[in-house]
């Protein structure tokens, strides 16, 4: 971990318009990912969570705010050499295994999707080359390049689309909740690899999931989500230790571990978001700690800080 | 007392002697599976979906079924209420529920009888339960009716106890409501007041919160302990979630292939667990990882269950297999009067293995828990 | 397992030897989409007969003018011959002119078939793709929607009188005046085929690597289409046909001299009460044409949706 920021999200705000309504889905949110970090974003259903994700990958507009890649705006119109090299240095692992295949292609074909595009080698021998290399890589064999997707399990599919984006060099991955839809016994393959890959490339990670105990194991630092606002960014040790905003500590209060003694000994805690009153003050983004952020009124922040 | 005394009893070391006195004061099982064999005819094939698996729900606690997919623990709880789809059916085996043979059932009539009534489910998806075509008051209403024989007037007021009881509030606004007018959450809590407004004395959950957000869960979680305390209710709950075991059951069943291939307290089957499968599935758990290790993890897919297996399902993927794990199904061992598993590494002859790290590490977590109890005195010992 | 142990020698509890890529290759299920709709499809006993029924007329239709002698607009010239009724000679009897109907009824099928095969490929082709583009480019859906709105309403009959009056009753005129309006009807479906498949997980992923809209159709889009393609193609045929009966019962069909199944069945009317034979023959090879597609179509969607396949 350098400490050199390589992609920085700048009061990014992602508004659809649902019917006649409008709907915010992310609300300002700012954060930055230095290279070689696994910054977790953590949230539950209709946080905003997987929409920054896929802004960054500019398949959802963003309607204020902006997005930096390497010093660079990538968000709103840019020219199409900029985004050129974003297809290359940012790439997305998706959530359903079953779904971000497509059905029709074979393997080799689908891993060489995003070479093919941009047209990276040289010839056809390369191309396989780079293909058969990328499915080793993800502890799949090459002869699977020529099958179709429905041929394997889901713990397999999910690596073919590591090895579709990993071919392509990328330097930030971002995982939209690449575990969630696997078995229990298959996540571990999924998350060793990511691991592995990241100590081998200095890979940086966007992980985007819903459950805090998981990614306890694999971030350097974790974001709380919560409306499309994020609460409380800190290191994961630190937010585990020392939870500040009440989202927070409902959302570790309710998510069960895999250990019957600590269950027994938890207290749920709810959270209810009127106990908020941002009608006058603003709330600000404010440093509780060295590098521990939660979202608060000055008045708010003290009385958290003495709990 | 059934089962125990079949099962072989395992020697050895660091086991937990303690319980096997408290084995002989169990109370009866309220509802209990043996060697239940199920099959399914697909696609012109027979695909076995139960291998001869065995459970055992004693009253008024919770036993988690916990396994991954093609385990068999949703069709295992479906047999229960004979709701196999229409090519299935039971090879062999039985279902003992208050001195019926529920595996021998073959009219719909006989199950009128006990679903529902003395039996009841909820599933994954509140929409399967639910009519989206009437308001929830009225389908809940109807239930109540039909099981417990009310008039409308009182079958009504049972209702809007039933849905302040489950956390609805303001139920004479919901009662009118339709299901679509409510959120995930509370269509669960809607299928949970329809299966507790008939008391029923068995309640078996069908991954009721895989879909819900944590928080949600957590509720969904409270409130089926709280109910089941207040209706004494015994609670299959099935799950892959390990977190949610350890917060809702006492007792807990490993599935995999088809099979209960180990069974016991919460305690004993997380902090000493003996099957292979267990230990892998334990061990792959991020939530129990020690950042900077790589977390264990287990290669390649569970058999295919269109074919006979031989021997133990899980060998091809086991490391530590043995090689009488090719040849032969290994017998049920018993490790303490509440813990057995499935399992050729408890036999005498076998070898010694060592569990991988993090389940070592849970071992010595059982130590400490056992400290605490005893430090406790009488209170300690879930069973 | 319950009961004894059985019987297991000491030495079988030795550690086995484990091989992390044999577990790796245990293959999924061997389940293929397109065997599995043909399964599906041939297990009905009435699919597997109408198509046979289709595939044997229109080998005849086919072979029939390549193998026979018997020209089916030569008229006899010994009046004797003609209203024959169907024996020796003459299978179907003999029309108004002396001319075989056996000879008329394959003839014409051919013609008939081709009509249909035509109108459906360029229906089709030009539905698939102008549905693809509508389906995905969102700033088109608005004009499309309303040229939808306008050609579907237009009353067909109307029109293909209009467009016949004006290019003069022809095999091209037909084909004309059915693909002019016909193409956006499978576009619409096809559209919205495409809008439930749009943002699939997989097609999010052809975005984020930068994959071209024309490539995103052909190989994103397009083979999820091909089911409903052979269906609705299926069904444009008799319906082509149909329709080429029926202009031909208002004059507008094709010339006299082209023999097809129109033309033969406006023929056989006119003398339906004395001899039926000259309408009931070719009209029977009409309905088992027109009624085998559309039950072979329909039999052929409902076994291409993957929720039949058991």
């Amino acid at each position: 971990m350098t400490g050199e920021t390589i992609l920085g999200v700048k009061d990014l705000s992602v508004t659809f318009r649902v019917g006649r309504k409008d709907f915010k889905a992310v609300n300002r949110v700012n954060f930055d990912i230095a290279r070689g970090e696994t910054l977790s974003l953590v949230g539950e259903s209709g946080s905003g969570k997987t929409t920054i994700g896929r802004a960054i990958l500019r398949v959802n507009p963003v309607s204020s705010g902006e997005i930096t890649w390497k010093g660079e705006r990538i968000s709103g119109k840019i020219p199409a050499e900029r985004e050129r090299r974003l297809r290359q240095g940012i790439q997305m692992i998706f959530q359903d295994p079953m779904a971000s295949l497509n059905e029709r292609a074979k393997i080799d074909y689908i891993v060489s999707e995003g070479l093919l595009n941009f047209h990276l080698f040289k010839n056809e021998a390369e191309r396989r080359a780079k293909v058969e290399k990328a499915l080793l890589d993800v502890g799949l064999l090459p002869e699977f390049a020529s099958r179709f997707p429905h041929e394997f399990s889901g713990g397999q599919r999910q690596r073919v689309g590591i090895a579709r984006a990993l071919v392509m060099e990328p330097e930030l991955l971002v995982a939209d909740e690449p575990i969630s839809a696997l078995d229990v016994s298959i996540r571990a393959q999924v998350i060793n690899l990511m691991n592995r890959l990241k100590r081998e490339r200095g890979l940086t990670y966007l992980f985007i999931a819903h459950d805090l105990s998981v990614v306890r194991f694999i971030s350097d630092r974790i974001a709380v989500i919560y409306r499309g606002r994020i609460v409380e960014l800190a290191s994961s040790e630190a937010l585990f230790a020392k939870p500040i905003h009440p989202y927070t500590r409902s959302l570790l209060s309710a998510v069960p571990v895999p250990d019957p003694e600590a269950e027994r000994a938890k207290r749920h805690i709810a959270y209810d978001a009127s106990v908020h009153d941002y009608s006058k003050v603003e709330p600000a983004w404010i440093e509780a700690e060295p590098g521990h952020f939660v979202l608060g009124t000055e008045g708010e922040a003290r009385a958290w800080a003495s709990l | 007392m059934s089962g125990a005394s079949k099962r072989a009893v395992a020697v050895e070391a660091g086991g937990s002697g303690a319980n096997s006195d408290a084995a002989a004061t169990l109370p009866k099982p309220i509802l209990e599976a043996r060697d239940l064999h199920v099959s399914f005819s697909l696609r012109g094939k027979r695909l076995t979906a139960l291998r001869g698996a065995s459970l055992e729900l004693r009253k008024g606690e919770t036993l988690a079924i916990v396994g991954e997919s093609g385990s068999g623990k949703s069709v295992f709880a479906k047999s229960f209420l004979g709701m196999l789809d229409k090519n299935g059916r039971v090879d062999s085996g039985g279902i003992l529920f208050d001195g019926m043979d529920l595996a021998r059932f073959s009219k719909e009539k006989e199950w009128l009888a006990i679903r529902g009534k003395r039996i009841a489910m909820i599933f994954q998806d509140p929409m399967t339960a639910l009519n989206p075509l009437k308001t929830v008051g009225e389908q809940i209403r109807e239930a109540a009716a039909l099981h417990r024989g009310l008039d409308r007037k009182a079958s009504r007021l049972a209702v809007l106890e039933t849905l302040e009881r489950v956390g609805i509030s303001d139920p004479e606004m919901r009662y009118r409501q339709y299901p679509h007018e409510f959120s995930g959450g509370m269509r669960q809590r809607a299928v949970i007041a329809t299966a507790v407004a008939c008391k029923p004395e068995v309640l078996i959950c069908d991954e009721p919160t895989t879909a819900l957000d944590v928080t949600v869960q957590a509720q969904i979680l409270d409130l089926i302990k709280s109910l089941q305390r207040d209706l004494a209710m015994s609670v299959i709950f099935i799950t892959h979630d390990l977190g949610v075991v350890a917060s809702v059951a006492q007792r807990v069943a490993v599935m995999y292939s088809g099979q209960v291939i180990e069974q016991g307290t919460v305690e004993e089957v997380f902090y000493d667990p003996r099957a292979p499968y267990t230990w892998a599935l334990l061990a792959s758990l991020p939530q129990l990882g020690v950042k900077g290790e790589e977390l264990y993890s287990i290669s390649g897919a569970p058999p295919s269950l269109f074919r006979e297996i031989k021997g133990d399902a899980f060998a091809p993927r086991n490391p530590n297999a043995l090689e009488v794990d090719f040849v032969h199904e290994p017998p049920e061992y018993e490790v303490s009067g509440t813990h057995w598993a499935k399992t050729w590494l408890l036999d005498p002859r076998a070898p010694k293995l060592e569990p991988p790290a993090s389940i070592k590490r849970l071992r010595e977590r059982l130590g400490q828990v056992r400290a605490a109890d005893a430090l406790r005195g009488s209170e300690g010992g879930r069973l | 397992m319950r009961g004894p142990i059985p019987e297991v020698a000491g030495e079988l509890f030795r550690p086995a030897i484990f091989d992390a890529a044999d577990a790796e290759r245990s293959g999924y299920s061997r389940y293929s989409y397109w065997r599995s709709t043909f399964r599906t499809f041939l297990k009905n006993p009435l699919s597997i007969a109408l198509l046979t029924l289709i595939l044997v007329l229109v080998a005849i239709s086919f072979a029939y003018p390549a193998l026979s002698s018997t020209d089916p607009n030569k008229v006899n010239l010994d009046t004797s011959a003609w209203n024959a009724k169907p024996g020796a000679g003459h299978v179907f009897g003999t029309d108004g002119l002396g001319r075989d109907i056996w000879a008329r009824t394959w003839y014409g099928t051919r013609t008939s078939m081709l009509l249909g095969l035509v109108i459906a490929l360029l229906d089709v082709g030009i539905g698939m793709i102008a549905g693809a583009l509508w389906g995905y480019v969102k700033r088109i859906d608005r004009i499309m929607t309303e040229l939808y709105n306008v050609l579907n309403n237009i009353p067909q009959t109307v029109f293909l009188i209009l467009l016949t009056y004006i290019m003069r009753p022809g095999f091209w005129t037909i084909v004309v005046a059915l693909c002019s309006t016909g193409w956006i009807g499978i576009a619409r479906f096809v559209r919205n085929k495409v809008l439930m498949i749009r943002d699939a997980e997989y097609n999010i992923a052809s975005r984020c690597l930068g994959t071209p809209l024309w490539r995103m159709i052909t190989r994103n889009v397009l083979p999820y289409l091909v089911s409903i393609l052979i269906m609705e193609a299926a069904l444009t045929i008799p319906y082509s046909i149909g329709s080429e009966v029926f202009l031909g019962f208002i004059g507008l069909g094709l010339p006299l001299d082209t023999v097809s199944l129109g033309n033969l069945v406006n023929l056989g009317k006119n003398n339906f009460m004395l001899y039926p034979y000259q309408l009931t023959w070719p009209t029977a090879v009409l309905a088992a044409i027109t009624v085998s597609f559309y039950i072979v179509g329909n039999k052929f969607s409902d076994a291409s949706d993957p929720r039949n396949h058991v």
